[in-house]
């Protein structure tokens, strides 16, 4: 057996499982199918910096073009893996081509979910791609009304993004506040203020009835009968692994188990980053990272609580731990002020941190939550 | 080369721009580590591109710069 590694997906799992081997002094083949015809980019500003100017695509790249020649990492662009056969080791891409490897990352990464009354029309918009970024801020340059679905921090972001471009933007989410499911009422009702403080009109406990328009959709029905017209819309309700092509593989083609260092329990193949479900960012960089040393048989240091940040009408916000769990929250600074803290505790102890405007204070918030 | 740079392990996810930033100051293990000294310009530019805000920068007296 051999042709070294092969890493299915060019996100951020993927490179950084690259990089891990190299720098771990791995000699054998690299080849990283990317799916997408750009070599692995950063895909936080596609929802924040790029909508708003194309200057900001010219940073994107997580490695300059040379970078990939000096280490060797053979890049497969705008082809993306079909199949899978675990007994042969050998994945087949959409174009035809067989690669075979020794040991094989599943990093595909996800897709945005769609609702099915919305599909079909030409100005609903996902945001996943850089192309999918291209298209919604041309969309937006023409100005115009735009309903986000889903207050999820894509939606949110989109919407800061928007609302800042002189868009009319209106947000609609099936919850009584944003994040509610994670953060709870009064901290998602924050957000939901914050918005409609810089103009943007949120609609809550509400979801999309009906569409009408002919190719474009140009009017939305709710499900309290309110009708919103719009000349845009973003559908941001969460998204899924991309891992339909191990259908047959003996792998779950829905989502990809794994365990703590990423191995799938198939010989040699190992899974990070959104394919195995987890949908974060950090994640993404820490599970590629730890699935390329566990193919190299060494261990990785224990990760640190799930953690991600996000832009919001130039207020960042960090969110480390596990709120849901919680069952108590205490707010520490002034929310009016876009600078304030949030604490959630379980049974008195610490499992959750948000930062408002606070990211001086990440490095007491990780000690809080690690004690 | 008065100000000091820590790094959070448990935060550090070895995304590299800081060995990238200052190779002189920082190189990537498993995850991140203080190499030697550089500029403070140099290092403070490092720990601001970490994008898990996992370098802590402090002065000789101990006060934190950065974050």
């Amino acid at each position: 057996m051999s042709d070294g590694t092969v890493i299915a997906g060019g996100g951020l799992a993927a490179q950084r499982c690259a990089e891990t081997l190299r720098r771990a002094g791995y000699e054998g083949r690299v080849r990283m199918v990317c799916g997408e015809t750009h070599a692995p980019y950063d895909r936080p500003p596609l929802s924040k910096a790029v909508l708003a100017t194309t200057g900001a695509e010219d940073d994107l790249g997580l490695r300059p073009a040379s970078w990939y020649t000096d280490h060797a990492v053979e890049l497969l662009l705008g082809t993306r893996a079909a199949a899978l056969d675990c007994t042969r080791h050998v994945v087949t891409l959409a174009d035809g081509r067989a690669l075979g490897y020794e040991q094989l990352l599943i990093a595909t990464g996800s897709r945005p979910r769609r609702l099915g009354l919305l599909d079909g029309f030409a100005n609903v918009h996902t945001l996943r791609t850089l192309e999918d970024a291209r298209a919604l801020r041309a969309a937006l340059a023409g100005g115009g009304r735009l309903v986000i679905v889903g207050a999820g921090f894509i939606g949110q972001e989109v919407a800061a993004a928007a609302a800042k471009a002189g868009v009319d933007t209106t947000i609609v989410d099936a919850a009584d506040a944003p994040l509610a499911a994670l953060l709870g009422p009064a901290v998602g009702t924050w957000f939901a203020d914050l918005h409609r403080s810089e103009g943007v009109d949120v609609i809550l406990g509400a979801t999309v009835a009906a569409a009408t328009g002919a190719g474009c959709v140009g009017r939305l029905t709710l499900s309290d009968g309110r009708r919103l017209a719009c000349d845009h819309v973003l559908v941001g309700v969460g998204v899924d692994p991309d891992v339909a092509w191990l259908a047959g593989s003996g792998l779950d083609p829905a989502v990809v188990r794994v365990g703590a260092e990423g191995h799938t329990g198939a010989p040699g193949v190992f899974a990070a980053g959104d394919a195995t479900g987890t949908g974060h960012w950090e994640s993404a960089a820490r599970q590629g990272m730890v699935a390329a040393r566990a193919m190299l048989g060494v261990g990785s240091s224990r990760p640190a609580a799930a953690s991600f940040w996000s832009d919001l009408y130039d207020t960042r916000v960090h969110y480390l731990g596990d709120a849901p769990c919680a069952d108590a929250a205490t707010i520490d600074g002034d929310p009016a002020q876009r600078d304030f803290s949030v604490t959630f505790t379980r049974a008195g102890a610490p499992v959750a941190v948000l930062l408002v405007g606070r990211s001086h204070d990440l490095p007491n918030a990780r000690a809080l939550l690690a004690a | 080369m008065t100000l000091i740079a820590t790094i959070d392990a448990g935060a550090c996810a070895a995304h590299g721009d800081c060995e990238a930033i200052a190779p002189e100051i920082f190189a990537i293990d498993d995850v991140a580590v203080v190499v030697g000294t550089g500029p403070d310009e140099l290092m403070l530019a490092a720990a601001q591109a970490c994008p898990s805000v996992a370098i802590v920068v402090t002065d000789a007296d101990g006060r934190r710069v950065y974050p």
